[in-house]
């Protein structure tokens, strides 16, 4: 078959003469069409926002879910093709009950996010396997948990790469959020001040009015495990703004 | 399931210094249901003389009032107690007579020698093959965990307290680990001058 | 016998010779494991034999699988030996996956979920885990052959389970006995770890030539030896 040069991007395993695979990086670019999602982490635990785009009032806002819970000590925020995100999120769900079943302890942060990180690469055209992915994931997330190594925040992107994060942004207004956290996170911050000022970056960034409704917040600390604010937690957070 | 370990059961037998001990439980069970807690299996032969019998319930009972007989006619004919050592080719000539259709018991033998004082333990197997050794004799559907704690702690030359502790934790702690036996012991300390008698507490499960 | 066997199965009845697949044999010793308060101790006999052949006298039947974790396995050496590389394997690949060391209690499901996964083609293994837990106690696994296990503080199994368990039950476990106890001190395990092996030894015939000792604490394994009757 023909190809031009233009071409390069067409074919999900063929890489541009200068070294590139442009779907991967479309991919990564996709993310900044979906709703922003922010991270940070504390030393009392870990804090997930995420904005909600209720594009209709007829949509009822809470069958859009953008934050997941993976297992007990662990949360997954998404940004990007929600579909997509559901794969992935089962992933995690069944590897962290599989090594709970296995060995009887709960699976690390980062080989949770090391095992869907997998899945990001399984792609490709012709004789590939019955059941994989013809293209890149759409999805960036970031997981948050809490285990022997204290509180923790991992990004991953479409092109399998997983990064360990103090605090993160991702999704459309990914730039401007991040540039916020990297002004306002601080080492000794408190988990409260940490969710405070997600809230605080999303009601900037965000094209909507922020409301309880159109925001998800969730936290996992040590004590309470993965725990998903309810919109009276949010609305009492929200006061402070 | 061995007819021998069909109503379940355990003795012992030990030598000490100048008296030996014997001992049983107390359970009598159909399988794995009991049926009874208070049937002994150690039996009073004569003065000094102790008889112990496990297996076949049936049996058990059969075998003893015919050596209960043999041994009055024995006494009665010598006019004199039978030793421990005839007492044995007794048990051992009585069940080698049904060699092909034998009792299913194992008995235990414990006793001090009429005229010495010597104590004698000995046992045999269901057809009569008489075991005289030097230390400890044990027979039932615990008899293998028996061997373990005896091995360990029976030592020779001890004094009558010495050697009633000694057998009764080697029989309690053996029958704990038998769902055949148990339901609570009984021991007795022969000695030249008494024989004393002790019921044992136990875990009754 | 071999004599009987013609004589029975051709000359006096017309019955067919059988020949079946046997999967499985018995290689015979023990294996035994007490947990302390800071400690744990593995014994096994060091004796490999089948019947009343004495292949190896020896053949540890202990492994040391981390530096704070111990296996000790008995029954068909064939499944042994290949549960083990397994395990070892396994292992491997956690400490590879998962950036850090598994700790016992890790392993011992770990080993209960391989067991399991042979539910209907059993590995004939009669293990034991021992070691130092996440909190540096002294832990004890056991399992049956198909991985039930439990927790506990001393167990001993192979061919002469029977014979020690009661008297660990009498001198750990305190059963049958009034009063209060001193807790376990290392040197009273280890005495009483070779005196269960002595006394096995005079009793069964699979169990013998020498014991092996792996005495787990917080600064890592240390192994000892004591000879027995070698008959």
């Amino acid at each position: 078959m023909f190809m031009t040069r233009s071409e390069y991007d067409r074919g999900v395993n063929t890489f541009s003469p200068e070294g590139r695979i442009f779907q991967v990086e479309y991919a990564i670019e996709a993310i900044k069409l979906g709703s922003t999602a922010m991270g940070i982490q504390t030393s009392e635990g870990v804090v997930l926002a995420v904005e909600k785009r209720i594009t209709s009032p007829l949509i009822e806002p809470a069958s859009i879910e953008k934050i997941f819970e993976i297992d007990r000590h662990v949360g997954c925020a998404m940004s990007g093709l929600i579909a997509d995100s559901k794969t992935m999120i089962d992933k995690a769900r069944v590897e962290a009950q599989n090594h709970w079943f296995t060995y009887d302890e709960r699976m690390n942060v980062e080989s949770i996010t090391k095992s869907v990180s997998n899945l990001a690469l399984q792609f490709g055209e012709e004789d590939s396997e019955p059941g994989a992915m013809s293209r890149p994931f759409g999805v960036a997330l970031l997981f948050a948990g809490y285990d022997e190594k204290g509180p923790q925040l991992f990004h991953l992107d479409p092109s399998g790469t997983f990064v360990n994060c103090l605090a993160k942004a991702i999704g459309s207004a990914s730039e401007g959020a991040q540039t916020s956290l990297e002004e306002q996170y601080h080492k000794s911050m408190t988990l409260k001040e940490a969710t405070k000022c997600v809230l605080g970056i999303l009601k900037q960034v965000m094209e909507e009015k922020l409301t309880a409704t159109n925001v998800e917040v969730a936290s996992v600390t040590k004590e309470e495990n993965y725990h998903m604010f309810s919109k009276a937690e949010i609305e009492e957070y929200m006061k402070d703004l | 399931m061995s007819i021998m370990s069909y109503n379940g059961g355990a003795a012992i037998a030990m030598k000490g210094k100048n008296c030996v001990a014997i001992a049983s439980d107390l359970r009598f069970g159909i399988q794995a249901q009991t049926v009874g807690m208070d049937f002994e299996k150690v039996f009073p032969m004569s003065d000094r003389l102790y008889l112990g019998l496990t297996g076949l319930a049936t049996d058990v009972q059969t075998v003893v009032q015919k050596l209960a007989f043999q041994l009055k006619l024995y006494e009665l004919r010598e006019n004199r107690p039978i030793s421990p050592k005839t007492f044995l080719s007794v048990v051992s000539n009585v069940l080698y007579e049904k060699r092909f259709g034998p009792y299913f018991i194992e008995p235990v033998i414990a006793g001090l020698d009429p005229k010495t004082s010597e104590p004698f333990i000995a046992s045999c197997d269901l057809i009569g093959c008489p075991m005289e050794p030097e230390d400890f004799v044990v027979t039932g559907t615990c008899a293998v965990q028996m061997y373990g704690m005896c091995e360990a702690l029976w030592q020779p030359d001890m004094e009558p307290d010495q050697l009633f502790e000694c057998v009764s934790q080697a029989l309690l702690n053996s029958v704990d680990r038998d769902a055949g036996s148990g339901w609570g012991a009984v021991v007795h300390i022969v000695e030249a001058d008494k024989v004393t008698t002790r019921r044992l507490k136990a875990r009754m499960d | 016998m071999a004599m009987a066997d013609i004589y029975q199965n051709n000359y006096m009845s017309m019955a067919p010779t059988e020949r079946r697949f046997e999967p499985y044999a018995f290689n015979g010793g023990n294996i035994l494991a007490v947990a302390g308060e800071d400690f744990a101790i593995v014994a096994s006999d060091t004796r490999l034999s089948q019947g009343f052949m004495i292949h190896s006298r020896d053949h540890p039947k202990a492994v040391q699988l981390s530096s704070s974790t111990v296996l000790a396995q008995s029954g068909f050496e064939g499944d042994i030996t290949t549960l083990k590389k397994h395990v070892k394997i396994r292992i491997d690949m956690y400490e590879h996956n998962h950036g850090k060391k598994a700790s016992t209690s890790a392993i011992a499901s770990m080993i209960s979920k391989m067991l399991y996964y042979k539910r209907f083609f059993p590995y004939y293994v009669y293990n034991i885990v021992a070691g130092l837990d996440d909190v540096g106690k002294g832990c004890v696994f056991s399992y049956d052959p198909v991985g039930s296990y439990e927790r506990e503080q001393y167990r001993a199994a192979g061919a002469a389970n029977e014979l020690l368990q009661p008297l660990l039950d009498n001198q750990i476990g305190h059963k049958n006995m009034e009063g209060d106890f001193l807790p376990l001190s290392k040197e009273k395990a280890l005495q009483l770890c070779i005196d269960c092996f002595i006394s096995a030894a005079e009793r069964d015939i699979t169990t013998g030539d020498c014991v092996f000792l792996h005495v787990i604490d917080k600064d890592g394994i240390a192994t000892k030896e004591f000879p027995l009757r070698r008959d």
